[in-house]
């Protein structure tokens, strides 16, 4: 009789065991390397020992910046020299912070697509929406915005701080 | 026990019955605790209180159900309930970093999820409900989602022919047939050229026994001042073609040996004649001289020399034949005479055109070439190296097919190899049950695998024949992601009715133009109807660009219409004849249909419209910001300073109109023009005329160096 109850209370106390925790082992979600998680990347321009993850979007930026805007907005380009020293004003580099963070995704999107006389600035900047899709001019600001120094502080939105858990 | 207390319910009894029940209800009453606290209900809750955290709720909750949802594509293998917990994945207001995952929408792509379901591009198991089984490797499911890193593997599963988003994939396929890797595998997309490695049948007439047991030992040419041996003189540079292989004294001795004795053709050595040899020798201007030649024929558009400037070793120059630097005492000088007049007289399928020489060009360049780019020290590691015996030559013989040398170099008296190594076409789909991880001890996945064997082979396995490459990360990972794209056949006819098949036709034209295409190798560069290299303009229109009478110009006496152009056109030495052969038919034959060169009159600009035009260059557009005209201007596009002796006005006005439709990845920004103002534009430009001046060479080669990203 006590063996019994002995008994049926072990099977009883392992059926809720395994009802609890489901008889198994979880197994842990292993964390993976940013760059792994990251599409492609980016050198950071000014300290060439960072490397600057890319998401999708900001890699598709990436391409079309070094094929059509990095003669003219950065120092160095594929072919060697860049155009940027010939030009008066003189361009801004694309991971210049302090003179494109200040201005809108909006702002940027129209000169882009429009060209800098249409908005007032140089028309040395040619306009660039009949040649590129308004996606691929938003990659570019994507990846501007991206490899920005000092860093791009995107406009607060409500419940960005929001977490999943 | 006693007999009357048998069958009688005792407290004891009750009591053990009242507590098992409450016990069993409780057991009851967690499992549907439990269903409630199941993972995706819980990312299902919490993605409805997430939205009522946005502004636009009513948006993101339309769609929403309590349920398990499931994207079911029969004819893709496709049952994925990954939507179940990305739940905003097609919300485009979530898009931005911030969102928290799972519920950040997907990246605008040109595939709608609803029709591809994710798993067709993630891998992954897409029926699974929990976070742990979804994303990673169980027991029960071997296919881990694929990392980020390498997805662009996903797309070329599909699209065996190159697309622009996938750069990182592109350049996986490039190193692969670049490494002639198609030599030892089976290669999904990659087809076997003709010639791989170089024909070494007569390699005795070329170099010595000693400096092939030097490039067998450690294939690259250049060592640091510290001694170090780096790839190719730069350490962060392009791999050698030619891997290390793990050879013994021994087998290095044995190879060495037998290659020495191949000299199937022997060694037509041409005599330059002793009147230019009795002028020159004594010239003390005879090495710079020579040096002058080499820059201003433009060998280092394909070869490429090191150059040590502040320290640091940097091979400036192009990769499409080997790095120079130390040539002159790799190869035998009357060897170098005899290839540099008819390359194809030593090696058939070489990419080396047959240049026009002179006999005093041909002598002054071999001078400088065997005293300057020549270093005495370079085969002073080798071991005294007596002529081969018999015995070593049998070896050497034997090793030739037993370390697969056979499977890239044809030599005379043995048959090419054919899969030497494993069949890698199917590679990319592998579980890692299937994979032989030896004791290597790297994570049990795939990704971990091809990229350790590719690291280091032996690594993997000890037995190994695979050669050891040396990769930079960026490589590496572009050729693990070419790998993983390479899964096999398509499991079921949708997915195989979905694979977009690299085309590439070969361009052969026939009559005298194809004597001359061949001799001068002008596809290595240049593209035909969408053949040939990448390096050059790409020649399909050429006709209805470029004036025929310029065409003859150039190719007589090139010269570069980007100023900032290191690779440039070789200067091949034409002949009048070659050029007219040449030019006649790029402007008969290779015309775009929309562009009529006949149609568009010059006779009809005026001064006023050339004038208007100007004004139109230089304010309204600022063209100068990109291009050239008399010394000032930018960088970007080609010079205009000849623009009316180069172009046809019918291309011009074309290309006003729209650049894309032309060339479609041209950079030069289509413009809103109207009519009058694509007139006025080309009259100016008609006017801009420049006669062909001789280029300042000397510096050029030295004053850049090879590509780099901005930045680095």
């Amino acid at each position: 009789m006590r063996i019994l109850t002995v008994i049926g209370g072990a099977a009883l106390a392992t059926a809720i065991l395994c009802t609890v925790s489901g008889c198994r082992k979880h197994t842990e979600v292993a964390k993976t390397d940013p760059l792994l998680a990251s599409y492609d990347a980016e050198p950071d321009w000014g300290d060439s020992t960072k490397t600057i993850p890319l998401g999708y979007q900001q890699a598709q930026g990436k391409r079309v910046f070094y094929q059509y805007c990095v003669w003219c907005h950065a120092d160095a380009t594929p072919a060697g020299p860049s155009n940027r020293s010939n030009l008066t004003p003189v361009p801004a580099l694309l991971n210049d912070g302090a003179t494109l963070n200040a201005e809108s995704d909006e702002y940027v999107q129209n000169i882009v697509t429009l060209g800098g006389s249409a908005m007032g600035k140089s028309a040395m900047m040619p306009p660039y929406g009949r040649t590129l899709s308004a996606e691929e001019i938003r990659s570019v600001i994507a990846f501007t915005r991206a490899i920005a120094q000092p860093p791009y502080q995107p406009p607060g939105r409500p419940g960005s701080q929001y977490s999943a858990k | 026990m006693p007999a009357e207390e048998m069958g009688k319910v005792t407290d004891r009894m009750r009591f053990v019955f009242a507590v098992s029940s409450l016990i069993f209800l409780a057991v009851l009453a967690i499992s549907p605790f439990k269903d409630y606290r199941r993972e995706w209900k819980q990312y299902k809750r919490s993605y409805v209180r997430f939205a009522q955290s946005r502004p636009d709720t009513k948006r993101l909750t339309a769609d929403y159900s309590p349920n398990i949802d499931q994207i079911w594509l029969p004819g893709m293998n496709v049952v994925d309930r990954c939507t179940t917990c990305h739940l905003g994945i097609t919300q485009a207001s979530l898009v931005d970093k911030s969102v928290p995952q799972p519920f950040r929408s997907h990246p605008l792509i040109p595939h709608n999820v609803r029709d591809w379901g994710c798993t067709v591009c993630h891998r992954g198991q897409g029926p699974a409900t929990e976070v742990a089984e979804a994303h990673e490797s169980t027991l029960a499911w071997e296919q881990p989602a694929l990392p980020t890193h390498f997805i662009e593997a996903s797309c070329g599963s599909c699209h065996q022919a190159d697309l622009p988003q996938t750069p990182q994939l592109a350049r996986g396929r490039q190193v692969l047939a670049d490494l002639n890797c198609i030599g030892c595998h089976k290669l999904q997309g990659i087809e076997r050229p003709a010639m791989l490695g170089p024909d070494l049948s007569s390699i005795g007439t070329k170099v010595s026994r000693e400096w092939i047991y030097k490039w067998l030992k450690e294939p690259r040419t250049i060592v640091d001042k510290d001694g170090n041996v780096t790839v190719n003189g730069y350490e962060t540079e392009e791999e050698p073609r030619m891997p290390r292989f793990r050879l013994s004294e021994d087998e290095l001795k044995a190879l060495s040996g037998y290659l020495n004795v191949q000299k199937a053709k022997p060694l037509a050595a041409y005599k330059i004649s002793p009147v230019v040899v009795a002028s020159w020798s004594k010239n003390p201007e005879l090495i710079s001289q020579g040096e002058l030649r080499f820059r201003q024929m433009f060998c280092s558009t394909c070869h490429s020399l090191a150059v040590t400037r502040a320290g640091e070793t940097k091979l400036i120059g192009g990769e499409i034949g080997p790095e120079l630097t130390k040539v002159g005492s790799k190869v035998n000088p009357d060897w170098l005479i005899s290839w540099l007049r008819d390359p194809e007289g030593y090696l058939p399928h070489t990419r080396m055109p047959k240049y026009g020489w002179s006999d005093e060009d041909l002598y002054k360049v071999t001078q400088y070439i065997t005293t300057k780019l020549a270093d005495s020290d370079l085969l002073s590691d080798v071991p005294k190296l007596d002529p081969p015996t018999d015995a070593e030559i049998q070896t050497g013989h034997r090793l030739f097919t037993e370390k697969g040398c056979a499977s890239c170099h044809a030599i005379e008296g043995i048959s090419p190899q054919k899969d030497f190594g494993p069949d890698l076409t199917a590679l990319g789909g592998k579980n890692a049950s299937e994979l032989d991880f030896g004791a290597a001890k790297i994570p049990r996945n795939l990704v971990s695998y091809i990229q350790a064997k590719l690291g280091d082979p032996v690594s993997v396995n000890p037995a190994a024949r695979m050669p050891q490459y040396s990769w930079n990360q960026p490589d590496l990972d572009a050729v693990t992601t070419a790998l993983l794209s390479m899964r096999g056949a398509p499991p079921t006819s949708a997915l195989q009715n979905l694979v977009v098949p690299r085309k590439e036709v070969a361009f052969h034209p026939t009559g005298s133009f194809a004597e001359v295409y061949e001799r001068y190798k002008c596809y290595t560069c240049h593209k035909f109807n969408g053949y040939g290299g990448n390096l050059a303009p790409d020649l399909t229109y050429e006709g209805s660009r470029a004036q025929r009478q310029w065409l003859v110009e150039f190719l007589k006496s090139p010269q570069t219409l980007r100023p900032t152009l290191i690779l440039r056109m070789p200067q091949l030495n034409m002949g009048g004849k070659d050029a007219a052969t040449l030019a006649d038919y790029l402007s008969m034959v290779m015309q775009h249909p929309a562009v009529n060169p006949a149609g568009t009159d010059a006779k009809q600009f005026t001064p006023t419209m050339a004038a208007l035009g100007k004004q139109l260059y230089q304010v309204k557009y600022q063209c100068q910001s990109c291009h050239t005209i008399g010394g000032s201007g930018g960088y970007v596009g080609p010079n205009l300073n000849n623009a009316g002796g180069w172009l046809t006005p019918a291309w011009i006005e074309a290309w006003l109109k729209n650049p894309q439709a032309l060339v479609p990845d041209s950079i030069e920004p289509r413009r809103n023009f109207t009519d009058e103002e694509i007139r006025a534009l080309t009259a100016y430009l008609m006017t801009l005329r420049a006669g062909i001046k001789p280029q300042k060479t000397a510096a050029v080669a030295n004053s850049h160096t090879r590509g780099q990203g901005a930045g680095q």
